[in-house]
């Protein structure tokens, strides 16, 4: 019952905000978030439970089946999750919106039917599921309206029924070839088929899970459109709706085709896995140089999202215990993280008025503390310092890809990270340090309910960064559940023949040592605080709002690669897309919307008929 | 023997980087055929800077600084110097990892001070770590994928083994590479371009006075000591010496005179980036990434490929 149940309630949610929004907005508020709420504690008691359930009413005669397991219970808490923080913080941040019952509905929808995704075990309700997530996001993507928003939805919206439609011809191939669209069924079914038809399906669904996921080259639409949403949407954009490609690549790759089959992919010395990781490598690095140009706080976050991707699928494609440990882990890394960074981008977006312009802010720690601690800490989840948790899963995937004798990925693995050392710290600097410029002097904290989501947020970066045994024993199970072998997890790390990696030594270095040079730091003599304005300046006064380096922070570099570092895919489609558009033009001059050359039309073609009959008589 | 490991790590870290200081101020001052300050200047400098005044410009400016040197000092916990090696969990990347720390205390640090010199000498700073880092990681790549482990003491003790890896024939190519980029790593001319004095007054250094410089100088030698007992580890063998250790390896005095023998090739090392540092002007830091980029690179991923092609 429970898994309908939370179905129900997911849906029966969305559409009860919405009419209640009709009658009082803090009642619709105030359901929502227990709406949430309530998603979250009813996934919580699924936790390792394995169920499924076929239920005779589905669609055109196929049964509708939900199953949970581990890997489906993992993808369904991060998305309740993320969706109850970002609910709670929307209360404040869109208080003065238009359309908020819309806003609501919509956003519990695509939860809703993300939920839906994960816990089906049919490819028909996946596939419907999807197509409302889908749908729901592009009206959400445009919701603030303007030329920017609305291209960015319609950018993203032919991108994914372009992937929709790969999946279809998919599963109605599928459907064909083995008359079932049970997932548990296909998975024993498909063991049988021949390879060709195999990589043809993959190429298929993979097609889609690509696109969602924005991997290089198909990246194009997810730029755009998360900086154009509503922040506390972009987190839920970003955190765990383009990691549903990653819950579809698991399902097509691991799940129903399995390691079997997976391992005889090989084609000469490329094999199919092999190109999903150099797809990884390129993502990576591509992202990351891209993310350094870019001046705009949510556009740097978006870009960062591609880059991460990246590292997830070099994990996940490695076929191995410990980088499919990594790739996942680093899904979950990234989901928490990555909704922090965007929720602290929303919180200076919602005190200054709008800004999203990294070169003119600056200055707010003094401010906003509690912001600038959570995107610290989220830029240092992102980097992977020790002792957040972007360092154990990043941890896992290096280590797997030196052990397994692949150096060049590992080698794009590491720069990733050395270019989101630079666009996360410009991310730092230029919105929290340097000088605060004079019309930001009077701004304050965010409200509490913003706070709240990026104080817990914050919380579990580190609390997962110094113990990785808690999400590693579910991932463990995932894994196990996927036919790999178990690794040796324990609440402080990994182990393993050829290395461990134990966070407490680490945790315990650094606290000790950071006390003991604290306590040194506090014996010297006492240093007062000083206005900005107290600075060194070679002698001269002190320009107010000038005396500041933020506009192209990297500049010399950025000049140097920004004539080679052209995203051709985007302009390529972009290209194509105009080329469409010309050519529908040109038939729009045919109808023309006259009665007059319509019945013209009718009479020529008559006319021609009657020509051909009288010539040739082939009536 | 576990726990003394602890505290005489760092310290001998400490006094020998102080001490490289000092020796670094006396040897450029007889190159330029002057007299010089006494070799112990820096340590005499560092108690004053204790007792001077100095100002802060927030909690960050305070926290970057003790973050940073908290790194560096972990780091060193991480590091082999002779045998002595503290903690080793998670071997080579931990250690990568944890080297960021420092940069970025440092970052946050001078980011606070609002001051447009210190803002451009982090922007250097972090321009020239990414013009290395490009050859620094396909180096230590090529290194681990070598010896086919990830643990720095693992490849010490191979090492000791089969002979320094900068005389193996695969790595010897990553083992110039290295060299050439040390520089670069140290902060040293020509790549001294974050903390130019004459440019952007000091760079990050800039509003640091007092204590706090006093910390940010024993982080500069903090670091100049990582990158030169990294090199050390990784290509000359670390407290090997053609095996003369090898009878009384496991004894207190084996230890001892690893450590002096790890120390003894640090110095010829930095006493060689020396007469480069003396000799060199600084370069821009475009030139610097474009140079970086070039030599360094093609050698070490020409080094990679052979690895890579080789096992």
């Amino acid at each position: 019952m429970t898994l309908e149940l939370l179905l129900i309630v997911a849906f029966g949610g969305a559409f009860l905000t919405y009419f209640l929004g009709k009658i009082s907005s803090s009642l619709r508020n105030g359901f929502a978030v227990l709406n949430a709420l309530a998603l979250v504690v009813m996934t919580a008691f699924l936790y390792g439970q394995t169920v499924e359930k076929n239920l005779h009413f589905g669609f055109l005669g196929m049964p509708f089946v939900l199953r949970i397991n581990m890997l489906s219970w993992f993808f369904a808490i991060t998305i309740v999750g993320i969706g109850l923080l970002s609910i709670i913080y929307s209360l404040k941040y869109i208080e003065n919106g238009k359309k908020l019952d819309f806003y609501y509905f919509t956003t519990l929808l695509i939860n809703a039917s993300m939920l839906g995704t994960v816990i089906c075990g049919d490819l028909i309700s996946f596939y419907m599921f999807w197509e409302i997530m889908s749908w729901s996001t592009y009206l959400l993507i445009s919701y603030k309206g303007g030329d920017k928003a609305l291209f960015a939805g319609i950018k993203y919206i032919i991108m994914s029924i372009i992937g929709s439609l790969a999946m279809l011809v998919g599963i109605i191939s599928l459907y064909t070839h083995f008359g079932t669209l049970e997932i548990s069924t296909l998975a024993i079914q498909i063991q049988g088929a021949s390879l060709n038809y195999i990589l043809f399906i993959l190429i298929m669904f993979s097609t889609a899970f690509i696109i969602i996921n924005a991997f290089w080259p198909l990246h194009i639409w997810l730029p755009d459109a998360h900086a154009e949403a509503v922040s506390p949407f972009s987190s839920i954009l970003s955190a765990v709706l383009v990691r549903k490609g990653m819950y579809g690549l698991y399902l097509f790759m691991y799940v129903i085709l399995g390691l079997n089959i997976l391992n005889r992919l090989k084609f000469g010395f490329i094999s199919f896995t092999g190109v999903f990781c150099w797809i990884g490598a390129i993502t990576i690095v591509f992202a990351a140089l891209t993310a350094l140009l870019q001046n705009d706080s949510k556009r740097i976050l978006a870009w960062s999202t591609v880059g991460q991707g990246g590292y997830m699928i070099l994990g996940v494609a490695f076929v191995t215990p410990l980088g499919m440990a990594g790739g996942t882990f680093h899904i979950l890394n990234h989901c928490i993280y990555i909704a922090l960074l965007f929720f602290v981008a929303g919180a200076i977006e919602y005190r200054t008025g709008g800004i999203r312009d990294l070169n003119s802010l600056g200055g707010l720690i003094k401010k906003m503390p509690v912001t600038f601690i959570g995107g610290l800490v989220g830029i240092f989840g992102l980097i992977g310092l020790p002792l957040t948790n972007g360092f154990v899963s990043k941890w896992l995937i290096y280590k797997t890809l030196i052990l397994g004798n692949r150096p060049f990925l590992a080698f794009a693995a590491f720069l990733g990270t050395w270019g989101t050392v630079l666009y996360g710290y410009k991310f730092i600097h230029n919105i929290f340090l340097g000088q605060l410029p004079e019309k930001y002097k009077n701004i304050k904290e965010v409200p509490f309910t913003m706070r709240i989501p990026i104080i817990i947020l914050t919380i579990l970066v580190f609390l997962f960064g110094i113990l990785p045994g808690i999400p590693l024993k579910v991932i463990n199970a995932i894994g196990i559940s996927l036919g790999f072998e178990s690794l040796d997890v324990t609440l402080w790390g990994i182990a393993s023949e050829t290395g461990t990696l134990n966070t407490i030594n680490i945790f315990a270095a650094i606290l000790i040592v950071g006390i003991i040079i604290w306590l040194i730091f506090k014996a010297g003599r006492k240093a007062p605080k000083v206005d900005q304005y107290d600075n060194y300046a070679a002698g001269s006064a002190i320009p107010k709002n000038k005396y500041n380096y933020t506009v192209d922070y990297y500049y010399p570099f950025t000049k140097m690669i920004s004539p080679y570092l052209k995203d051709i895919f985007d302009l390529f489609y972009t290209k194509i897309a105009n080329t469409v558009q010309k050519l529908c033009n040109s038939t729009r001059k045919i109808y023309t919307g006259y009665v007059g050359s319509y019945v013209m039309y009718i009479v020529l073609f008559l006319a021609i008929l009657i020509l051909v009959q009288l010539k040739w008589g082939v009536f | 023997m576990q726990i003394s490991e602890f505290i005489l790590s760092p310290l001998l870290a400490l006094i020998i980087g102080i001490f490289f200081l000092g020796l670094a101020r006396k040897i450029m001052a007889r190159i330029h055929w002057r007299y010089g300050p006494p070799i112990t200047q820096p340590v005499i400098d560092i108690i004053r800077m204790f007792s001077q005044k100095a100002i802060s410009h927030g909690s960050i400016f305070n926290f970057g600084l003790i973050f940073s040197l908290t790194g560096s000092i972990v780091v060193i916990l991480f590091l082999p110097i002779g045998k002595m090696c503290p903690l080793s969990s998670g071997g080579l990347l931990v250690i990568l990892y944890l080297m960021l720390l420092a940069p970025l205390g440092i970052a946050l640090s001078s980011g606070e001070a609002a001051n447009p010199n210190s803002s451009i000498g982090v922007s250097r700073k972090f321009l020239l770590a990414l013009g290395y880092e490009v050859p620094f990681l396909l180096i230590l790549l090529a290194v681990m994928a070598h010896y086919h482990t990830i643990s720095l003491i693992e490849i010490v003790r191979i090492q000791a083994n089969t002979g320094w890896s900068f005389g193996s024939l695969p790595l010897v190519l990553s083992g110039i590479a290295y060299f050439l980029i040390l520089p670069a790593i140290l902060g040293m001319r020509p790549f001294e371009i974050s903390g130019a004095a004459q440019e952007i007054s000091s760079g990050p250094k800039v509003e640091f006075g007092g204590k706090f410089l006093a910390f940010s100088t024993i982080q500069h030698a903090l670091h100049e000591f990582i990158g030169i007992s990294l090199f050390v580890n990784l290509f000359l063998g670390g407290w090997d010496l053609f095996g003369i250790l090898e009878p009384i390896s496991n004894t207190i005095w084996g230890i001892i005179l690893g450590i002096i023998i790890f120390l003894i090739k640090m110095v010829i090392i930095f006493i060689i980036e020396l007469f480069i540092n003396a000799v060199f002007p600084r370069f821009r830091i475009e030139q610097a990434m474009k140079y970086l980029w070039k030599w360094p690179t093609l050698l070490s991923f020409i080094g990679l490929l052979i690895v890579v092609l080789f096992n």
